[in-house]
């Protein structure tokens, strides 16, 4: 039951994009267009999952044992850089489809700050592995909700008449705004869900 | 064939240097670090369930063994004498570990307070047990706790809906009740 | 006189994130506080100068197709020394910026720089650079802070600013907030740099 608590907190309470502001620069990057978006936003929760799953093993077999935590930073940021590149390359040899779709996100993704931040959260939360693989899955997909819905909102924006100043990212981030104003109202529904399962 | 050796000592060379750069650094700011810690996160509560101490809390913190575990112990002095001891315990909350820091009076052999450290327990429900109103019912309980089936011990009210927190919180009280005794042998 | 420019281009010409639009999370995640704010200005003032200094210094020695893992290398270093140092010696600050410290790293204006000036251009120049982009985003971090905070919880620096009665906008300090006057400010910008 804590799962279910787990899955519903990180996709709409604690909204990886909309509460915690990670990866805010791609998301409003590629929110522009319906096709794109959702393009990114699966290519989020691909990397974003398995570099959550190769960090937690760097951490507890790697940096942990050999008591060099304070290379958390260097060794994250590197592993996630060339995991991006390994998807790549494995990606064009054995699912060429996929990487028609996907290729031109994945450089995008290795300065994505979700993918690194949901990477340094899992361990600063000190969840276990199973936690931290569903808070991964979650997260991504609370990323790429939160994209998918923005693009839909921008791409009627085009047609609208926004004043000449606002235009572009202006206008955006304050649509973001307001959609995190809407997922605000989903905080409360931490302590009622957690009653609700008690119970 | 030149460019890949070229390409491997540079890189390699890179890491190196800011590897060694790193643990230097590291090595210099360790000690400050541990300290800073125990100043930031236990130093609040270790100041508030030890009130009334005349000496520096943090400075003068011990570490001893006891059955082979390696626990801290701050020791509030008055008139340059130990009047009372605190220390951390834990047990596994709802969200995860759950710390407490609990003080005592080591003439009376009563509770002097009792804080919430580092926990992970549900904001808003289990989170309350890390509230005042919570915490205080046990300041002055005696160290014999009396347990008859609720959660909690007597004279401290459990907070409802939120069991699983403040049975987390009797059980580090538990725990950290077994070691007193040794505790208080250790430091007079 | 071309040296001047290289550090007075990040104070408005380049002005980040609000003429160029990166480094956009923690802008908005570091700014419910002004002190937090410029915690984190500094903190990218020191990774961007150092960091540009020595790409700039290793540019002719660097294969070509390694400089990015190169320059990654590099400026996580940096940002560890930062992590390091604030926790020796400004831990409330650490405390407070949480994983936004580790995560300048990901920051784009760093490793943009690091390819597009300092990989290119000379020490000294790539100093100024790095050292006047530095500063104009720890400004715009300054001044969303301050708004934010004087809105959201009526203090500036921590210090009272508005007067008894002033019931502060809950809605500025949370998320929401962040968004919307990050916005606004962007959409002043941009009407104040299309008159002039």
């Amino acid at each position: 039951m804590d799962y279910i608590i787990l899955i519903i907190s990180s996709l709409l309470i604690n909204n990886i994009l909309l509460a915690q502001f990670l990866g805010n620069c791609p998301f409003l990057g590629t929110s522009k267009r319906m096709d794109t978006a959702i393009g990114m936003g699966i290519a989020v929760i691909f990397v974003l999952t398995i570099a959550c799953i190769v960090t937690f093993w760097v951490q507890h077999k790697v940096l942990d044992p050999l008591g060099i935590d304070y290379l958390q930073t260097v060794s994250f940021i590197l592993v996630i850089a060339a995991l991006v590149q390994l998807v790549e390359m494995f990606l064009r040899k054995f699912a060429k489809p996929l990487y028609t779709a996907l290729g031109i996100f994945l450089p995008l993704i290795t300065t994505n700050c979700a993918v690194m931040g949901a990477a340094l959260l899992i361990i600063r939360k000190e969840y276990t592995f199973t936690q931290g693989v569903v808070f991964a899955i979650a997260s991504a997909s609370g990323f790429t909700l939160a994209l998918i819905l923005m693009a839909g909102i921008r791409e009627r924006l085009e047609i609208s008449d926004v004043p000449l100043a606002l235009r572009g990212t202006a206008i955006g981030l304050i649509t973001a705004g307001l959609m995190a104003l809407a997922f605000f109202g989903f905080q409360g529904m931490d302590a009622a869900l957690t009653a609700l399962v008690r119970s | 064939m030149k460019q890949v050796i070229q390409m491997a000592v540079v890189l390699t060379l890179i890491c190196t240097i800011c590897g060694a750069a790193l643990s230097g650094i590291r090595s210099i700011t360790a000690e400050r670090i541990v300290y800073q810690r125990l100043i930031n996160v236990q130093g609040p509560n270790v100041e508030d369930v030890l009130k009334g101490s005349e000496n520096d809390l943090i400075a003068e913190r011990e570490s001893v063994e006891i059955d082979g575990e390696e626990i801290l112990l701050f020791v509030g002095k008055k008139n340059d004498r130990p009047w009372a001891v605190a220390y951390e315990t834990s047990a596994a909350g709802f969200g995860g570990e759950l710390t407490i820091m609990v003080g005592y009076d080591l003439e009376k052999d009563k509770l002097t307070g009792l804080k919430i450290g580092t926990n992970s327990e549900t904001a808003g429900v289990g989170s309350r047990v890390t509230q005042d109103p919570f915490t205080k019912q046990f300041k002055g309980l005696d160290i014999d706790l009396k347990f008859t089936g609720g959660p909690c011990p007597v004279g401290v009210d459990a907070i409802s809906g939120a069991t699983v927190s403040s049975m987390a919180v009797s059980e580090a009280l538990k725990k950290s009740v077994a070691l007193y005794p040794k505790i208080k042998e250790a430091v007079l | 006189m071309g040296l001047m420019r290289e550090f007075t281009k990040g104070l408005w010409k380049d002005l980040a994130p609000f003429r160029v639009v990166l480094g956009l999370c923690p802008i908005l995640a570091v700014t419910k506080e002004a002190e937090t704010g410029l915690g984190m200005g500094i903190g990218v003032i020191f990774v961007l100068t150092c960091s540009n200094v020595i790409i700039s210094s290793i540019r002719n020695i660097i294969p070509r197709q390694v400089r990015i893992a190169g320059f990654i290398v590099i400026i996580a270093s940096f940002v560890t020394m930062v992590e390091l140092f604030s926790q020796a010696y400004f831990y409330p600050i650490y405390q407070k910026l949480g994983i936004f410290i580790p995560l300048i790293v990901v920051n784009c204006i760093i490793l943009g720089r690091a390819e597009a000036f300092a990989s290119r251009n000379g020490v000294i120049a790539s100093a100024l650079d790095g050292l006047g982009i530095g500063l104009g985003y720890t400004m715009s971090l300054v001044l969303l802070g301050s708004i934010r905070e004087i809105l959201g919880a009526g203090t500036i620096f921590g210090v009272d600013m508005m007067w008894a009665s002033f019931r502060p906008f809950t809605f500025m300090a949370e998320a929401p907030g962040a968004f919307v006057s990050l916005g606004l400010l962007l959409g002043i910008m941009n009407a104040v740099s299309r008159k002039s």
